[in-house]
């Protein structure tokens, strides 16, 4: 035992002080994508809810509807959304970095995105 | 991966002659399983030829399941042959077929699961119990097949051990942080009598979901059967697709899929030698390894940008590369942590005793169990899908159609490591020297190069078989893609799926209740798995 | 005061109380309807040396009679309806049902005969924690809001990001 005790002592404390500071390993983690709605449009948006595996993105009308509870930040949106348009059109999707995403009412993680990119 | 070394292949060629030596054989080329030699044979000669396969030496049967593809349901038997795989595949017309859990013990929970979901049954009178669908299942309860004209059994064998032997409920809710799994314990006292396991609860029908997708929407299914083995579940499942359709990942992708695998591998031994520490009661022990596995897993997201590896593997490729420079710089340190912790370990008597001599399992269990991984391994069996060899489109014994095309291992081979003991402490050993191998191998691997590529997957049909080795095990799966691409049946077999039936021979004699879950840590399976 | 705001005000104050409580010692017990494993893992590593989720007074018991907090992953496979009624009805009064992971929340299983899709439809949740799965640090920022010791972020998050010129992430656009 008397190994474990100075294996430990030696080792130092590793506990993260979260959530009293922020936490640098947080910067590595996979976070829900962020939507740029003048990129977006109603052909751009019924391609992203095809693709996503999880049913978090649907479409009414001109919102898309982005549930964050079923988004796995599997990245296919992003990625569909890049091949969908050219040039600076491509970054309909970027990524949030959010990931403290509780919520105490489920409505709270349906976020509604304007689709604005078919009004130009 | 490179082609079936000749010598193999000339095994394989002559166990696919002996068997067209029994007669109504048909010996289908590339045109059916590919990645596999494939052999169709009629209900008459299926049980002289699973006699043939089972009593080969090197041969081991390694999955069993049916299809409904066409009029009846297809029985489909598959054997690995060192290098390569074997698929028997036989049209079973009639309710019955011949009773194979007598030659190969290592089917009969196949025959359960078959059952239940095709309604087509060995010619047995052993009872054949409900296993994957829940006890609500009614006749309209989805199935892959048509559902059996009678009801699966819901037997358990009694026991009576000088007296009266009680069954001792235990679960699915189980310990905290736990996966739900119920344990049948039958117990007279302290020993282990009996101890059969029910997953049902947990069965989400990942098989029958995967009908009518994609291969790449199916990727995102496939990998969570079984998260903790995603990265290679994901591989045996592209490496299926990829067969089908004769398509061939780029060799630095496939180098990328091992790096994957490889820290797979590593963070799940870190977690097993933590739940070691736990159930023995070493909280030291569990907090350091537990620290590794911490740092392993931040390498992981590091590296891959996900803890677990999610997304990397994808039908035709991978979907990101590592990065390199960050895998050089932080893993080391976090296998120094981890090895570290293993050397003090090994020197903790305490630790060491409870390990010795529990769980044992013998050569021969694992043999007629089919096991595979760590737990076959540590009996002395060289069992190890990733000398598997060949990944090719066909075989060049049943006539390659579309190249073969050179795997990762192929270049870097593994040196396959095994122990003697069965017990515990064989099974721990063969994990940490299997730790050692992946840190060397994955700095093989990113120093020969490793990209984010990915071919076309065309619309087109096949079948094929894929298999990667899993922390746990061999990974298996078996795709059958219709004309237009997309999945017409999906066969995912996680290493838990195979494993988890030597659990209860490991439990059972001269092991005490408190042992149970320090043999459950060595196994470090898990109930999704099984369950699916 | 007329009774109507009274009872409020006291259903006010109480609630409080047991925020206040459970806030500085909380029991949790975890509770898997068909998760693959993952979410199991991510939870386990709350007791590691990195996270330690003791230091900040909650803990987790395997008895359901003693916890306050319901910690429940996987998509409620139908099957398991049965063992997650009772494990929630096992524990007393007051408690909180927190669903964690995509699976539990609606995303991965669409509702069919083999699982509900999301534990909702079966337990009262309380708090969702989105992530596939979530991450120790989500899980304990999770358990904070359950607790009313951290402040809940999404309501103010709209996940519209500036334009392209401006790729400020997940704020106001």
């Amino acid at each position: 035992m008397p190994l474990w005790f100075l294996r430990g002592l030696s080792r130092g404390v590793v506990t993260t002080r979260y959530p009293a500071r922020p936490d640098a390993s947080a910067a590595t983690l996979p976070t829900p994508p962020a939507f740029r709605p003048r990129l977006l449009t109603r052909q751009v948006a019924d391609r992203l809810v095809a693709v996503c595996p999880s049913n978090a993105l649907s479409r009414q009308d001109d919102v898309l509807v982005f549930d964050i509870g079923a988004c796995t930040c599997c990245g296919r949106c992003a990625q569909t959304a890049a091949e969908a348009a050219a040039g600076p059109a491509s970054g309909a999707i970027t990524s949030s970095g959010q990931f403290e995403l509780a919520a105490t009412s489920r409505e709270t993680l349906l976020k509604q995105i304007p689709i604005l990119g078919d009004a130009r | 991966m490179t082609t079936i070394e000749p010598r193999a292949a000339q095994a394989m060629e002559l166990t696919v002659r002996q068997l067209t030596g029994l007669g109504g054989l048909e010996v289908i080329g590339g045109g059916a399983t590919r990645g596999a030699a494939t052999v169709r044979l009629l209900p008459e000669t299926l049980e002289a030829a699973t006699h043939v396969l089972a009593s080969t030496p090197g041969i081991r049967l390694a999955d069993m399941f049916a299809d409904d593809g066409g009029d009846a349901p297809t029985l489909r038997l598959v054997w690995a042959r060192g290098p390569g795989y074997l698929v028997t595949e036989t049209e079973i017309e009639t309710e019955q077929y011949p009773p194979l859990s007598d030659i190969a013990p290592a089917a009969f929970v196949e025959e359960c699961e078959i059952y239940e979901q095709f309604g087509i049954r060995p010619a047995t009178g052993k009872p054949l119990n409900r296993l994957m669908l829940p006890p609500h299942a009614g006749p309209d309860f989805p199935r892959l097949g048509h559902r059996p004209a009678r009801p699966p059994d819901e037997a358990h064998a009694r026991h009576t051990v000088a007296g009266e032997a009680f069954e001792f409920p235990f679960g699915p809710v189980r310990q905290v942080g736990v996966e739900s799994l119920y344990y049948g314990l039958v117990t007279s006292g302290e020993e282990v009598v009996d101890l059969y396991l029910l997953s049902w609860h947990k069965h989400r029908g990942v098989e029958w979901r995967l009908r009518g997708k994609t291969p790449r929407e199916a990727a995102f299914l496939a990998e969570r059967v079984e998260g903790l083995s995603a990265a290679a579940l994901g591989w045996a499942f592209a490496a299926a697709t990829e067969a089908a359709l004769g398509i061939t990942p780029p060799p630095a992708a496939a180098r990328t899929r091992a790096v994957a695998l490889e820290l797979e591998r590593l963070y799940n031994h870190a977690a097993a030698t933590a739940a070691l520490c736990q159930a023995t009661g070493l909280t030291v022990g569990q907090s350091a390894a537990e620290i590794a596995l911490e740092r392993l897993l931040r390498v992981n997201a590091a590296a891959f940008g996900h803890r677990y590896l999610f997304g990397v593997v994808t039908p035709g490729g991978v979907s990101r590369a590592p990065d390199t420079a960050a895998l050089r710089r932080d893993l080391p340190g976090a296998y120094g942590e981890l090895r570290r912790t293993a050397d003090a370990l090994l020197t903790t008597n305490s630790f060491v005793d409870r390990l010795e001599s529990t769980g044992i399992l013998t050569t021969e269990q694992a043999r007629r169990l089919g096991l595979v991984g760590p737990v076959a391994r540590a009996t002395g069996l060289a069992t190890d899908a990733r000398a598997a060899g060949a990944r090719a489109a066909g075989t060049p014994a049943a006539g390659a159609r579309g190249g073969t095309a050179a795997g990762p291992y192929a270049e870097h081979p593994v040196t396959v490591i095994t122990a003697e003991a069965g017990d515990v402490l064989a099974r721990f050993q063969v994990m940490l020297g299997e730790a050692a191998e992946s840190v060397r191998l994955i700095g093989e691997f990113l120093d020969a190069g490793t990209t984010a590529d990915c071919v076309e997957i065309p619309n087109a049909g096949g079948t094929g078989l894929g298999w990667a080795e899993s922390p746990r095990g061999e990974a298996l799966a078996w795709v059958a893609l219709d004309e237009t691409g997309r999945i017409s049946r999906a066969r995912l077999r996680p290493g838990s799926a195979r494993n988890w039936r030597g659990f209860d021979d490991a439990c059972r004699s001269q092991n005490v209740f408190t042992d149970i879950p320090i043999i459950e840590a060595s196994f470090w399976l898990t109930a999704a798995g099984l369950a699916r | 005061m007329n009774p109507g705001t009274r009872e409020a005000a006291a259903a006010s104050r109480l609630k409080d109380t047991i925020a206040a409580q459970f806030g500085r010692s909380l029991h949790i017990r975890t509770l898997d309807t068909g998760s693959c494993a993952v979410c199991e893992q991510e939870i386990r590593l709350l007791t590691a040396p990195h996270y330690d989720l003791n230091r900040l007074g909650f803990f987790f018991t395997p008895a359901p009679r003693h916890a306050d907090l319901l910690l429940v992953t996987g998509p409620m496979v139908r099957a398991f309806d049965a063992a997650a009624c009772k494990t929630y009805e096992a524990m007393p009064g007051p408690k909180i049902v927190v669903a964690t992971g995509a699976c539990a929340l609606g995303g991965v299983y669409r509702k069919d005969p083999f699982v509900h899709g999301e534990v909702a439809e079966v337990l009262p949740v309380d708090v969702w924690i989105p992530g596939c799965p979530p991450s120790p640090l989500a899980l304990l920022h999770g358990l904070g809001v359950a607790v009313g010791r951290l402040a809940e972020k999404t309501p103010g998050l709209t996940f519209v990001a500036k334009e392209a010129a401006d790729p400020e992430t997940g704020g106001e656009p």
